[in-house]
């Protein structure tokens, strides 16, 4: 039974169940009672670890142009299902919905990464199959 | 093919011992085993490849299953069709908006949850299979008391500066990556790569283990190490290592600088490893205890793992609880 | 390892099937050799130089911190690159001259951060190479860096990292690898030599003798340099017997000088980790 991790082949969620190992508790970085929602167009693209880090240029109502940093997960599963640095263009138009850092910069956990029309990052839908 | 014989290796010497003696009369039951699956190309048993720690077993034994080690045919079909089951990702959050569980990424987005789909097959109810229950041993009273100790001396210090915080926060050592190697919560893969008289040993957040398979002992006075130092050799199909020398700081499960580990890796099909280990420690468990669980093999390379040149997660805890402390002393 | 460079040229005049002599062919050079008959880089390397501290030719020099005296001054060096000088545009020599000015803050190596390629080979710590038949895989003493050499490998670098993604082939007896995925964050040495992102590094491996390898690293980079430029240095074998790599987790060290400026105000940096 040789995994073969080209193919997204995904298994019951029941089994072992995968506690979340953060690298670290989240919550000491975040604000849980600092929700934000973001749309902006991608500046940069930092698929590293021991986070990915996206950077998005978000135009406030007056014309104000803010850099948020978008904090990700380690994108080596990523790589192993072809994913590479083109995965996300810079320009594309992104929505970010997480929480903001505790010091209230403009960095935040991205709870769910979508592209503008509504189609979650990195995979087509939301059914992944052979 | 037999690597050249211009350099002394004791495996690659050993290999063409064995090959010869598997061809003559069967040697006594108790005489070093010859391997009797593949061979590398100098003659050591291939386990290499890049593996999947995750299986469907649990670590500690459910206490229903009491000394049972193995599952029923019933029972094990159950969990393999829960196992095979397709599932989707799941982009909808499942956790209460506004809480601390809610503030994360979603590991499906980065097709890190459900062990990414590998899970190894298992007819074990445990992980764990000694002792005969399949829990790990209650902990001595002297690792209660280092762990109260180390408490001590940095309570109310942890968001100080970075040296008391975990090890993980401080990208130093990710505890599913030391030997013994057991499945965590993500990019839980291990690379075994061999040459002749070595085999490295890396998990995917972790560093690598060089270790050589020449038999040699372990030294008596060894550096403490993050990772210990690790020694090996073959038995028949089985990759043997020993490995001690810890650093105290690692505490891993609460164990103590004593803390000496044995693992086997032997191949048991093209695409399975089946790894047991035995955990001992005077210091902190008044017996040894082990198990065993197959790891698969995927048809994958592991990226590079660099942890401190991206760790803005650590500026990022500090800074925050330095606002949070201006906030509170404002508030006064 | 357990052997001797005199119990080796025993072994090889003993059991020496495949090997190279110099019988037949006066120029090949003696050295280990793979089951395919390639040389076999497996052991334990090390670079004797001051490149680390600067590429280029060097007179000697101030510590970057006055206190620490002569112990951390910079040694001179003759310098390894081909021709004296690294090709830089003239912006990128100034960028050069500007990270050289800013070291103390700048320089990756002092974050415990991986040496990347070439650094990591110079770089004054053994490093040990491990070869099968299919690839090669080398493990650094710093930071615990590793790097896999896809032999006949031709797939790109999916992501960009620090030691880079490095596909290799052998020309004779030359182990020839072709690095390209750099982050452009690594340096090129303590002087503040640098490359970019775009960086393709070719690297070169010869054997020069049982213990010694020529190491060539040819660096292009079209944003950086107005040519192609080569250092070249031997790598010498490590022949300690039952010699291993420690381990160097260098990130303790780093951590007061990446995030000392965040320490709660009215606290220092606790001594009494320093004994650990």
């Amino acid at each position: 039974m040789r995994i073969v991790t080209r193919a997204l082949i995904v298994v019951g969620s029941v089994l072992a169940a995968a506690a979340v190992q953060a690298h670290h508790a989240f919550a000491t970085e975040f604000d849980a009672g600092k929700p934000v929602a973001l749309r902006g167009k991608v500046t940069k693209v930092e698929l590293i670890n021991p986070h990915s880090w996206i950077h998005i240029e978000v135009v406030g109502e007056d014309g104000t142009a803010t850099v948020w940093m978008i904090e990700g997960g380690s994108p080596n599963a990523l790589v192993r299902r072809g994913i590479t640095r083109d995965s996300i263009p810079v320009g594309a138009e992104l929505i970010v919905n997480g929480y903001q850092a505790r010091d209230g910069t403009n960095r935040a956990v991205g709870r769910d990464l979508l592209f503008a029309d509504g189609r979650p990052l990195f995979f087509e839908g939301t059914r992944v199959s052979e | 093919m037999k690597h050249s014989m211009t350099r002394l290796h004791r495996s690659s010497i050993a290999g063409a011992v064995a090959c010869v003696l598997a061809a003559a009369a069967t040697l006594p039951a108790a005489a070093q085993t010859s391997p009797t699956g593949p061979l590398t190309a100098w003659g050591d048993p291939d386990i290499a490849g890049v593996y999947a720690l995750y299986t469907t077993a649990p670590l500690e034994r459910p206490e229903q299953f009491g000394e049972r080690e193995f599952l029923t045919d019933d029972e094990f079909a159950e969990i393999e069709r829960r196992r095979l089951e397709p599932r989707e990702f799941n982009f909808e959050s499942d956790t209460e908006p506004g809480t601390a569980g809610d503030v994360h990424y979603n590991l499906d987005q980065f097709a890190l949850g459900a062990n990414e789909g590998v899970n190894s097959p298992n007819r074990r109810t445990s992980i764990v299979t000694m002792p005969a229950n399949g829990r790990i041993p209650a902990a001595l009273p002297q690792a209660a008391a280092r762990r109260e100790a180390a408490t001590a001396r940095t309570r109310g210090r942890q968001f100080d500066g970075p040296e008391f915080r975990s090890l993980t926060e401080r990208c130093i050592v990710w505890s599913q990556t030391l030997p013994p190697l057991l499945p965590g919560g993500y990019n839980s893969n291990l690379q075994i790569f061999q040459s002749p008289g070595y085999v490295l040993i890396q998990g995917e957040m972790g560093d690598p283990r060089v270790i050589p398979t020449d038999g040699r002992a372990l030294p008596e006075n060894l550096l403490p190490q993050w990772n210990g130092t690790s020694v090996g050799h073959w038995e028949g199909d089985t990759l043997v290592v020993e490995t001690a020398g810890f650093r105290p700081e690692n505490a891993w499960r609460g164990s103590s600088d004593q803390l000496r580990v044995t693992e086997r890796f032997t191949r048991v099909d093209e695409d399975t490893i089946e790894y047991a280990f035995t955990v001992v420690d005077p210091e902190t468990w008044a017996e040894p205890w082990g198990g065993v669980f197959p790891i698969t093999e995927m048809d994958s390379v592991l990226f590079e793992y660099a942890c401190t040149e991206g760790n803005y997660g650590m500026a990022n805890i500090l800074s925050g609880e330095r606002a949070r402390e201006r906030e509170a002393a404002a508030g006064q | 390892m357990r052997i001797s460079t005199a119990g080796f040229v025993l072994v090889a005049a003993v059991f020496c099937g495949a090997c190279a002599s110099d019988e037949a062919d006066g120029d090949t050079v003696e050295f280990p050799r793979a089951a395919g008959g390639q040389p076999d880089l497996s052991g334990v390397w090390q670079a004797i130089n001051t490149a680390h501290w600067n590429l280029e030719p060097h007179v000697p020099g101030y510590p970057v911190l006055l206190d620490l005296g002569a112990q951390f001054a910079v040694p001179p060096g003759p310098g390894v690159v081909d021709g004296g000088e690294i090709p830089y545009l003239p912006e990128a020599r100034a960028e050069r001259d500007r990270r050289f000015a800013n070291r103390l803050t700048e320089d990756p190596e002092g974050k415990c951060y991986l040496g990347g390629v070439p650094r990591s080979t110079y770089m004054p710590y053994p490093f040990q190479i491990l070869q099968n038949e299919d690839d090669i895989l080398i493990v650094y003493q710093f930071a615990t860096g590793t790097r896999r050499l896809f032999v006949d490998g031709t797939d790109p670098a999916p992501l960009d990292s620090w030691m880079g993604w490095s596909n290799a082939h052998w020309e004779g007896d030359t182990l020839v690898v072709e690095v390209t995925g750099f982050n452009g964050q690594t340096w090129l040495d303590r002087a503040g030599n640098y490359a970019s992102a775009g960086a393709k590094v070719t690297e070169r491996y010869t054997p020069l003798g049982p213990d010694h390898l020529q190491y060539e690293a040819t660096i292009e980079d079209a944003s950086v340099y107005s040519r192609p430029w080569t250092i070249r240095m031997p790598l010498y074998r490590i022949v300690d017997e039952d010699f291993r790599l420690l381990e160097f987790k260098c990130e303790p060290f780093a951590e007061e000088k990446v995030y000392g400026h965040l320490r709660k105000p009215g606290t220092e940096f606790p001594e009494e980790v320093r004994s650990q």
